[in-house]
């Protein structure tokens, strides 16, 4: 199952603190950037996880 | 680099060396007052974010050592009176070591090969193969035809025939023959191929083989206890059992097979590994336990906690403090 992304917690790539590392960390091509927010490819998303431990707003969870 | 200092009735510093941190976490684990942060270690190890392995708590911190005592990779120097704490009898002194019996090694390489830190370091003399390989070469010109045999057939590659440009006014098909000595062994296949008895190799080595000095390997081997992780890379490779490796911690480290592992798509354990123990098979990873020094990098790193640590030894001797004998007992068992 695909992760989720609290957009509000989230906010722009531009205000993260990790500066969108969560792109940089998913080797998947599950996450990317469009108009400065991050954007969930869920057919790509392979359940790792590592997005949802290294997230540094903890923006990404799983229901 | 971050570092402490304070100075009352004694000058106390602890600095944190980023460069040989692994960011296994130890030290904030045992930390009695909670001063010491793990950073996001696998997007460090991966080089995703420029930070330090641990953020030092300056307000927090105690300057008690402790951190510094129990990091199995001297990653933290503690001074008291700008004397380093390792130095000091009533301070914990780890055991852990390496060491290679140089009367063993034969100086091959392979653990230079496979050292994760390129802490060790080898220089080796072979001696001079003219020594060894003797003989004498003569070739007849006056019954040399310049067939070409004996330069084909010559398994080292050390005959050469200079061909000439043949006119109507010169028919010397070659301008002459030559044997390489420092190529040649002097096995006689010229000799034997030769249509005109115009070659004569004498064996020396072939004769006298029994009088003729051994070769000898001339070598020196150094492993720089300072970059040294005692992983053990060394003495599962050495094929003459030289390394002699104490590993910090004794125990156990396996997978729990409940848990999820997605190999390829994660392989955070296998970068954070300081020792290069964890490869990715068939999707799935594994730990070599002879490769590992238990230091539960990857169980954090791990974002499915598969990864199971469990030290029943910790070879740090002399905590004469029950209280960090009680914090650094917190490493053993299940630490997960």
């Amino acid at each position: 199952m695909p992760v989720i992304i609290d957009t509000e917690k989230c906010g722009k790539i531009k205000n993260c603190p990790g500066e969108g590392l969560c792109i940089k960390i998913c080797e998947q091509g599950a996450l990317i950037e469009e108009d400065d927010d991050v954007v969930l490819v869920p057919e790509n998303c392979d359940d790792c996880d590592l997005c949802i431990q290294n997230c540094p707003n903890q923006a990404i969870s799983k229901e | 680099m971050a570092s402490i200092e304070r100075n009352g009735d004694q000058k106390r510093s602890l600095e944190h060396k980023n460069e040989k941190c692994v960011g296994c976490g130890i030290c904030a684990d045992i930390c009695p007052t909670e001063s010491i942060r793990l950073g996001p270690v696998l997007p460090i190890a991966r080089g995703l974010v420029k930070m330090d392995y641990i953020n030092l708590n300056n307000d927090k911190c105690a300057l008690c050592g402790l951190c510094a005592a129990a990091c199995p990779f001297d990653a933290l120097e503690f001074k008291i009176d700008d004397k380093n704490i390792k130095e000091l009898e009533a301070y914990p002194k780890w055991e852990h070591e390496a060491k290679i019996d140089e009367g063993s090694c034969i100086y091959c390489g392979h653990c230079v090969k496979v050292c994760p830190k390129d802490a060790i370091f080898m220089q080796k003399t072979m001696p001079e193969r003219s020594e060894f390989v003797i003989g004498e070469t003569e070739i007849n010109e006056d019954k040399c035809i310049y067939c070409g045999m004996c330069e084909d057939i010559c398994p080292a590659e050390a005959i050469t025939i200079e061909p000439n440009d043949v006119s109507s006014s010169n028919q010397e098909i070659a301008k002459g023959i030559n044997i390489d000595e420092s190529k040649c062994v002097y096995c006689g296949l010229c000799r034997r191929i030769c249509p005109e008895d115009a070659i004569k190799i004498i064996c020396t080595t072939c004769m006298y083989r029994d009088e003729i000095k051994e070769p000898e390997i001339k070598g020196d081997i150094i492993l720089d206890e300072e970059e040294c992780i005692n992983c053990g890379w060394c003495q599962e490779i050495c094929p003459k059992d030289a390394p002699v490796v104490t590993k910090p911690f004794e125990g156990q480290i396996y997978m729990d097979e409940e848990a999820d592992c997605k190999g390829d798509s994660c392989h955070a354990c296998k970068d954070v590994c300081p020792c290069n123990a964890v490869s990715i098979v068939d999707n799935l990873s594994e730990i070599n336990p002879d490769l590992c020094v238990l230091c539960g990098a990857c169980a954090k790193a791990c974002p499915q906690d598969r990864v199971v640590v469990k030290r029943d030894k910790i070879n740090l001797n002399n905590i004469r403090s029950k209280s960090w004998q009680k914090r650094i007992s917190t490493l053993m068992g299940d630490s997960a």
